[in-house]
């Protein structure tokens, strides 16, 4: 059986679950958003700070590079320069023939040496692996040099002209010559390793480039699956907005609909209602009143059975009358309603509407007592009446069973019938829309089960609220039956 | 009403109207005070309905037998007048008409009801029935069953039915406590209203 709850309830419901629904569409969508654009800005700001870092690793790294070749090439030209100028002040020292001049050019001579060895040093303690084997070499050449040199510094102004200049010739200008090749050889080195150092800024650059243009690659695709989302989630929310929109506009609609239907409703009933009292009470009264007339005047009575006949007419027309008004005032409010209680009304309800149609209408319940609340009491029994009379003229029911149950917390009413059904999403009448407003005016839920072809069950559940059971205990005046 | 009906009691010989009241503690005042055989009582009266002093009297005055005056003919009203403790119903309609009657029935111990209910209980009852297609349950009963609800309802005791019917007090008892099972009757009112329905008394 297709399970469909009636309109207010299904609006109602309707209406929770799709605001609910809605809620936790805006708060994914916002989580959602939040952690987009975070995680888009997070990216885009470590982007960046790897920028500036690699940026300064860079300088700093050229700086350092170019202060150490300067500083490497500077120690270097110094040792070439002491180099020459020992060679020269060797010569000076060598071949003046002053012994004074020669004396003053030794003591230059060792002042240059000790300059040279200090620069040596110095570009020792910064040496580079690669430069090892020349600067070894270099040192060793130097050391022999000066070795060399050592003796003939100590020699007399005769032998110096004797030896000097063959010895200048033979020992310490080709020692002088391989010595400014080992420094030439020295000086590419350090040539090759500033290349080497900036060959390495230039790796590092590049792995920055390509780390930059995947970060780039990143954002952007972030930032477009994330203008997407947030589109789709837009659109999304529209939808929804829109269909609520529709909901909101076409329950006042309904609302309106209901409203103007029921003062509609409300006119066709007085109208009927001052029709019957005007054509039959008013009617029947007036022919009393006539034949009353006739008896006092004495006129239209000549015999005892005339009398008689007279009187029976008058009290056949006063018997429909009461019975006329009987049947008004019940069908107002009827009396048992507040006289027996809720179940023997629903009983002499069912028994009038067993009679009046071939539909057998039964009643069952397990209520111990009737102390009903009275707005309970008169809820259902209006729900029960406009449930029967749907059933009697559009179900063509031959049964309906009707099963009032009392719960801890609530009253369950059912109503069932083997109909021939309607769906309910289709049509609707006056009737289940006035139940399902009874029932919701006491925050009740009204479910209507209805298929074609198999019958139709009205579910209503009437929760109590501690009100109406104070109301129910003071309106409880009448013993149960 | 009122006026009218004492009119026709006073006529009547054998009766005597002992008191009137106005409104429901008055009748049971009254009936009270004057302890007559039979009260007739409306169902609609002021300060306290006719069901109501028809249970304070009945409970007082055991005696006393209860006839009343209703303009429902239904089976609902029929029921919490007899719960009450009456043995008459009589719709207003034929009041007149049925109230002598109904006053020496009752006064006989038996129960009285307007023409006009058992003819709407019985024609309920048919229906029901019928529409239902249910077994009646009153074809469960055994003979002597049926011969001790008729005898029952028609006001007799336990006793008088035993010696009616030349059997033991503990038999008849038996037999009526298998009758209200079979029947799904649980009080002496529901009997009588069950035998109005099937026309076992009228």
């Amino acid at each position: 059986m297709d399970a469909r709850p009636p309109l207010s309830e299904r609006r109602a419901e309707t209406s929770m679950v799709f605001n609910r629904r809605f809620d936790r569409l805006i708060l994914s969508t916002r989580v959602a958003v939040i952690a987009g654009f975070g995680g888009l800005l997070a990216i885009i700001t470590l982007a960046g700070i790897d920028s500036i870092r690699v940026m300064q690793q860079i300088r700093r790294n050229d700086d350092q590079i170019r202060q150490e070749f300067l500083s490497r090439n500077h120690l270097l030209n110094n040792i070439r320069s002491d180099l020459y100028l020992s060679g020269t002040y060797v010569r000076d020292y060598l071949l003046d023939p002053e012994s004074e001049r020669a004396e003053s050019y030794r003591a230059t001579l060792e002042q240059v040496r000790t300059e040279m060895d200090s620069a040596l040093e110095s570009y020792g303690s910064r040496l580079d692996a690669s430069e090892n084997q020349n600067y070894t070499a270099l040192k060793i050449e130097l050391s022999r040099y000066w070795g060399i040199l050592e003796p003939v510094l100590q020699l007399n102004a005769q032998e110096r002209q004797r030896t000097g200049y063959v010895f200048l010739r033979d020992e310490v200008f080709p020692r002088r010559m391989t010595m400014l090749e080992i420094a030439n050889r020295i000086a590419d080195l350090n040539e090759q390793q500033l290349n080497a150092a900036n060959e390495r800024d230039a790796a590092l650059l590049t792995s920055f480039q390509n780390r930059l243009a995947v970060t780039l690659l990143i954002t952007v695709l972030l930032g477009i699956s994330m203008a997407a989302f947030s589109t789709r989630r837009i659109l999304k929310l529209e939808a929804r907005a829109h269909i609520q929109y529709q909901a909101v506009s076409e329950a006042r609609r309904q609302l309106e609909n209901l409203s103007a239907r029921l003062v509609q409703a409300q006119e066709t009933e007085r109208r009927s209602l001052a029709r019957e009292l005007h054509d039959e009470v008013g009617q029947a009264l007036s022919a009393v009143l006539v034949e009353l007339r006739n008896l006092s005047s004495g006129l239209a009575v000549q015999s005892e059975e005339q009398l008689s006949r007279h009187v029976e007419t008058i009290k056949g027309l006063v018997e429909n009358t009461v019975r006329t008004v009987r049947n008004m005032s019940l069908l107002l409010r009827p009396s048992m309603l507040d006289d027996l209680g809720l179940i023997p009304a629903l009983r002499w309800q069912a028994r009038e509407v067993s009679r009046q149609t071939c539909m057998d209408v039964t009643v069952s319940t397990d209520l111990a007592s009737d102390d009903l609340p009275d707005e309970y009491k008169t809820c259902i029994y209006r729900v029960v009446q406009e449930a029967l009379h749907n059933c009697s003229r559009h179900s063509h029911a031959t049964a309906v069973r009707i099963n009032v149950r009392q719960e801890p917390n609530q009253l369950t009413l059912s109503i069932r019938d083997n109909g021939k059904g309607f769906d309910v999403k289709q049509s609707k009448g006056l009737g289940l829309l006035g139940i399902e407003e009874r029932v919701a005016h006491l925050d009740g839920t009204c479910t209507i089960h209805s298929e074609a072809g198999s019958g139709t069950v009205i579910a209503i559940d009437l929760p109590f609220t501690q009100q109406s059971v104070k109301n129910g205990e003071r309106n409880s005046h009448f013993v149960s039956g | 009403m009122r006026a009218g009906l004492k009119l026709l009691l006073e006529k009547q010989p054998g009766f005597k109207v002992v008191s009137e009241a106005s409104d429901g503690h008055q009748a049971i005042e009254s009936a009270l005070s004057s302890k007559p055989d039979v009260v007739v009582l409306d169902i609609a009266m002021p300060k306290l309905t006719g069901i109501e002093a028809a249970q304070r009297i009945s409970s007082q005055l055991p005696q006393t037998a209860i006839i009343i005056l209703s303009m429902h003919s239904d089976e609902g009203y029929v029921l919490r007048a007899l719960k009450a403790g009456a043995r008459g119903y009589l719709l207003k309609d034929s009041a007149e008409s049925d109230l002598i009657e109904a006053i020496r029935v009752v006064s006989e111990g038996k129960a009285f009801f307007s023409p006009e209910i058992s003819k709407v209980l019985a024609e309920d009852y048919v229906r029901e029935v019928n529409i239902r297609g249910v077994e009646d349950s009153y074809d469960l009963l055994t003979l002597r069953e049926k011969e001790v609800l008729q005898l029952l309802v028609e006001g007799r005791s336990n006793k008088d039915i035993a010696s009616m019917l030349n059997l033991s007090l503990y038999t008849v008892e038996t037999h009526r406590r298998n009758l209200q099972a079979k029947l799904n009757l649980h009080s002496f009112p529901e009997l009588i209203l069950y035998a109005v329905r099937k026309g076992i008394i009228s």
